[in-house]
């Protein structure tokens, strides 16, 4: 504990300063009870958390900055020098010290100390003043006086870091080795605070992992499904392995967004709330997943759409968006992509192919200029194609999870309102669906106009098919369209009149679910896009969303306690439509399926595999029919169990009651009513007869 | 088969109770009108007049000659069952919330709420010669209940106990003959708000508000089953026929408005008395079920709703050819 006068000595004597400190902190302030007085507990064991609390002196060396880079000047001119210090730095905060080291001819030595009424004052002039051009010749360079010791402690010989030893991760896809191929899935129950990890196996899934307070707030699986991500106040971790030993951790308070980047080798987090770190500006960090290392931070500036930053397929680069321009950085120097932006006026968003390094991005119109989407190459930035839009209000693109198409959903207008306050108002919206055919010659585009609103849009992940919902209620259709080469899309089913907002395709392609969430209360279509045929029609009222498993097979319907109140739960469906099971559970989060790694199989061997299906399928319906038959022989076998135990309960209990008989007549007169019909003698016979009303109606 | 409909009450039902025979069913309402109908036919019978507020609790002696009811106007009414006459009548100085003939029905016990600073209390009386003398007559036994307020309430084994429900789940049995507790147990966290005995009264089941029914041991209160809802649980009925139970219940009142009939599952729900499987539903009310009960002969049941109706239904053929597999 230095005292402030020592602070301020410290500052007069600048050459000394390092000693003054060393021995302050040497002093040992004096805590010693009276004579006599015996105290085995010490006040910081008993009130170790209210004592950090306790407001305490500070030495003042916080508020202190250094500024070097000041002119050299002699006692004549000193006076101007302070005045116009005075000027630039009284900014930032009062200044309550200052101090201009001369030498013997009083001549300024180029450097000068100032200390603010507050540490908040100082770092706000190192942070602004840092760099300022006074003249042609002097720049301040500005530093917290705090800074000095770290900067000193610095070793003049660099020394390379020591290899860290191989830790065996072990196989961190396990998973996917599950002779039955069954799915995992973790869900997120108890406010968020508990987690389970399920099999999907069959008949009942089987729970692999429970924990409590495993996460504080909700958990992502990555995207090649290696590790879980849990939220805490600290930061992030990452589980992974058999049995979720964790693998990594991010220490970083405040995490409220994550990213992988899609090979999972980095991690992006975001923390939004400015109070975890008041004078922290870095809240946007990127991570190497294997080693834990902070690779690059950066502040973020205002609210974003996240992710902040966009990742290529290859994790070779990541993108992202500000006014007027598109940052691309690459990996793994992580600075900027030729060391400067791509200047696009007028920039309103970007999306990267999933296959190629390709990013697709579009402008808005400018006057007389027209809207355009734009095709760039990464790195080489070749814009590969443009292509020029009138009357637009709003572009929002899709990629096909192949990357054969991109489709641009433009929203366009035949009248615009100019109103006060750059108000836009546009009126007689009209939809275009631009498809950009990306693996032929010069990617030509294709388009598809619809006169009526537009609420969902999905490509088929494998296949050329994409849907549409669209129209104003109640008369919402869903349409279907097909994508050749060289061809314009071609509608191939429209269904009318359908209640449903949402659109899942099955991760296989062919399927899909028609869901009506939110305000539609859970209507589901199950329809198998080959013959457009519903397969089945049905609900899971309240239902907040719709997953499919990996695989395609399995469809699960959510009732999240974060949206409804009232059953919440999950169920899980076959890609068909038929309910396998029925999971209601109270303060039921979320559920998340397993990410799967891309089949190893060639394209060939799946198609022999397809050619083939009928001999497997056999295969696979005998030991479906074995393990239904094990579980009914274990229900029964439960059962009969439950049975025995319960009526060797009653013939104790019924032992008893017959002890108790004659009591029971004495309560009752001697009159026997054990059963309805035991007191015969007592009962008399009543005949009863009803009239029927019949009525007659002649059907003309 | 087609349910037999009771329309006599103008509000919602609150109890209703088959007599030992089971030839008559006795139904209350939040009307101030008990009734008794013909459990064969669904004919109106009769009604006891009297009351003025809701009638929160009846009961019918083993020999069917006497009524008993407790209701919001702070009585409890005593009548004769064949006239429909008020034999008698207790003042008190809160609501009755339940009533009870003993075994013998030489004795009847009822409850009062916690109301306005009065205390819950439990009450023992005679009825051997109920008259309008009753009033003036000291009941045999006052047991005031300090705790959560009594709900439900049992004759346990031979007039020896009663069991009390409560408030907050817990269940108590009390020894009557020195007035305090035996025993007592909180296997349920919400309101136990019904329950009835099996036919030879060795066991009971509880109908509670955190969602279950659950099966009892008359004497020791050892909990022996548990049938798991997603809906509170207002009543709940043992079969005297097979190893059945069901229930009855749904959504609260106050919170049905919010959401559709369809999510409020006013079904009733049948479960396996040993398995704990729900194996049958009926639906039928368009609002909460708050009382079923089986008729004594196992073959029909009744459900009384807070949508005003008493639902007779008798059992198809089906009911009972259903086998559980379990060998």
């Amino acid at each position: 504990m230095a005292k402030k006068k020592d602070g301020e000595k410290s500052l007069h004597n600048s050459e000394g300063n390092k000693q003054d400190k060393s021995e302050s902190n040497d002093e040992e302030p004096n805590f010693s009870d009276p004579e006599g007085f015996v105290d085995n507990i010490s006040d910081e064991e008993l009130l170790g958390d209210l004592l950090k609390q306790k407001p305490r002196e500070t030495d003042g060396v916080e508020s202190v900055i250094v500024v070097d880079g000041v002119p050299q000047v002699g006692p004549e001119r000193l006076e101007k020098l302070t005045t116009v210090i005075n000027k630039i730095f009284s900014k930032f905060g009062t200044i309550v010290n200052e101090y201009y080291p001369t030498n013997e001819n009083g001549q300024t030595k180029g450097y000068i100390f100032l200390e603010y009424s507050s540490p908040k004052h100082a770092q706000e002039a190192v942070k602004l003043a840092n760099n300022h051009k006074l003249d042609r010749q002097h720049t301040f360079l500005v530093n917290l006086f705090t800074d000095f010791k770290k900067h000193e402690d610095v070793p003049d010989e660099w020394e390379p870091p020591q290899p860290q030893p191989y830790v065996d991760q072990g196989n961190l896809h396990y998973y996917m080795l599950d002779p039955d191929a069954y799915d995992q899935y973790c869900t997120v129950t108890g406010g968020g605070s508990t987690v389970q990890i399920w099999q999907n196996t069959s008949p009942d899934p089987t729970n692999l992992e429970e924990r409590a307070r495993w996460s504080e707030t909700y958990v992502r699986w990555s995207p090649l499904g290696s590790y879980l991500a849990t939220f805490h106040k600290k930061g992030v971790a990452l589980w992974g392995g058999p049995k979720f030993n964790q693998k990594m951790r991010f220490t970083y308070p405040g995490v409220q967004f994550i990213d992988f980047s899609p090979c999972e080798k980095y991690l992006v987090t975001y923390s939004p709330h400015a109070d975890d770190h008041p004078n922290d500006t870095k809240r946007l960090i990127i991570w190497d997943v294997r080693t834990g290392i902070e690779k690059r931070n950066f502040s973020s500036d205002g609210p974003a759409i996240w992710p902040i930053f966009r990742w290529s397929q290859d994790d070779r680069f990541f993108a992202r968006i500000g006014t007027d321009v598109l940052s691309v950085y690459e990996t793994p120097s992580f600075g900027l992509l030729d060391k400067k932006s791509v200047k696009i006026p007028g920039i309103r968003d970007f999306s990267w192919s999933p296959t190629d390094n390709v990013l697709a991005y579009w402008v808005a119109e400018d006057k007389d200029v027209p809207a355009r989407v734009t095709l760039l190459e990464i790195p080489s930035r070749i814009e590969i194609r443009a292509k020029n839009l009138f009357s637009v209000a709003d572009c929002k693109m899709h990629w096909q999870k192949s990357g054969d198409y991109l489709c641009v959903n433009v929203n366009r207008y035949s009248k615009i309102i100019r109103k006060e306050k750059n108000e836009v108002k546009y009126s007689g919206m009209y939809y275009n669906f631009e498809i950009f055919h990306m693996r032929e010659k010069q990617i030509p585009v294709d388009s598809v106009e619809i006169k009526e609103a537009i609420h969902a849009f999905a490509w088929e992940p494998v296949g050329f098919k994409f849907a549409i919902i669209h129209g104003e209620g109640p008369n919402i259709s869903v349409s279907f369209y097909g994508v050749t080469t060289g061809q314009t899309p071609t509608l191939l089913r429209r269904f009318e009149k359908k209640a449903c907002n949402s659109l899942f395709w099955s991760p296989s392609g062919q399927f899909i679910v028609l869901a009506g969430l939110h305000n539609l209360q859970g209507t589901l279509e199950f329809v198998d896009t080959n013959d457009f045929s519903i397969m089945n029609s049905t609900e899971h009222f309240s239902c907040s969303d719709v997953e499919w498993d990996p695989t395609g097979r399995y469809v699960v319907t959510v009732v999240s306690c974060w949206k409804a109140k009232v059953d919440t739960g999950f169920w899980i469906w076959s890609f068909q439509g038929k309910i396998l099971k029925r999971f209601n559970s109270e303060s039921f989060c979320a559920l998340q399926w397993r990410p799967r790694l891309q089949s190893l199989l060639s394209q060939k061997q799946q198609q022999e595999i397809r050619k083939n299906l009928k001999k497997y399928s056999a295969q696979f319906e005998s030991k479906d029919r074995m393990r239904l038959s094990r579980a009914s022989k274990e229900l029964i076998e439960k059962r009969a169990k439950l049975m025995k135990e319960f009526q060797e309960y009653r013939a104790k209990r019924l032992e008893q009651w017959h002890k108790e008989k004659t009591r029971r007549l004495e309560l009752r007169n001697n009159i026997d009513t054990d059963e309805l019909d035991s007191d015969t003698k007592n009962v008399e016979e009543e005949v009863v007869e009803f009239f029927i009303k019949e009525e007659v109606t002649v059907i003309s | 088969m087609k349910p037999l409909i009771l329309h006599g009450h103008e509000r919602s039902i609150t109890q209703i109770k088959y007599n030992r025979e089971g030839d008559l069913l006795f139904s209350s309402s939040k009307d101030q009108y008990p009734n008794v109908w013909y459990s064969l036919n669904g004919e109106r019978l009769g009604t006891f007049d009297g009351h003025q507020g809701a009638v929160w609790a009846i009961d019918v002696n083993w020999d069917t000659t006497r009524f008993m009811s407790g209701a919001a106007d702070q009585s409890l009414r005593i009548w004769d069952c064949a006239t429909g006459f008020q034999i008698g009548k207790i003042e008190n100085s809160s609501s009755v919330r339940s009533c009870n003939f003993s075994y013998s029905a030489n004795m009847a016990a009822y409850s009062t709420d916690t109301h306005l600073g009065k205390h819950c209390e439990i009450l023992i009386i005679d009825v051997r010669n109920a008259d309008d003398s009753i009033e003036k007559v000291q009941p045999i036994l006052r047991i005031p209940i300090t705790g959560p307020k009594v709900t439900s309430m049992l004759w346990g084994t031979l007039d020896k106990t009663i069991i009390t429900g409560h408030e907050n789940g817990e269940l108590t049995q009390w020894d009557l003959r020195i007035g305090k507790t035996e025993r007592s147990n909180i296997d349920h966290v919400g309101s136990i708000n019904d329950m009835q005995m099996s036919k030879d009264g060795t066991m009971f089941i509880t109908a509670s508000k955190d969602k279950t029914a659950k099966l009892f041991d008359m004497d020791s209160l050892e909990c022996l089953k548990t049938y798991q809802t997603e809906r509170p649980v207002n009543s709940a009925a043992i079969s005297p026929l097979f190893d059945h139970v069901v229930l009855g219940g749904g959504q609260d009142a106050m919170d049905v408005t919010t959401t559709s009939t369809r999510i409020g599952k006013f079904d009733s729900r049948f479960f396996h008395l040993v398995f704990e499987e729900e194996f049958g539903r009926v639906k039928g009310h368009f609002g909460p079920i708050n009382s079923v009960a089986f008729h004594p002969d196992g073959k029909s049941y009744s459900s009384g709703g807070e949508d005003g109706y008493v639902r007779i239904h008798n059992f198809d053929p089906a009911y009972f050819e259903f086998n559980f597999d379990c060998q």
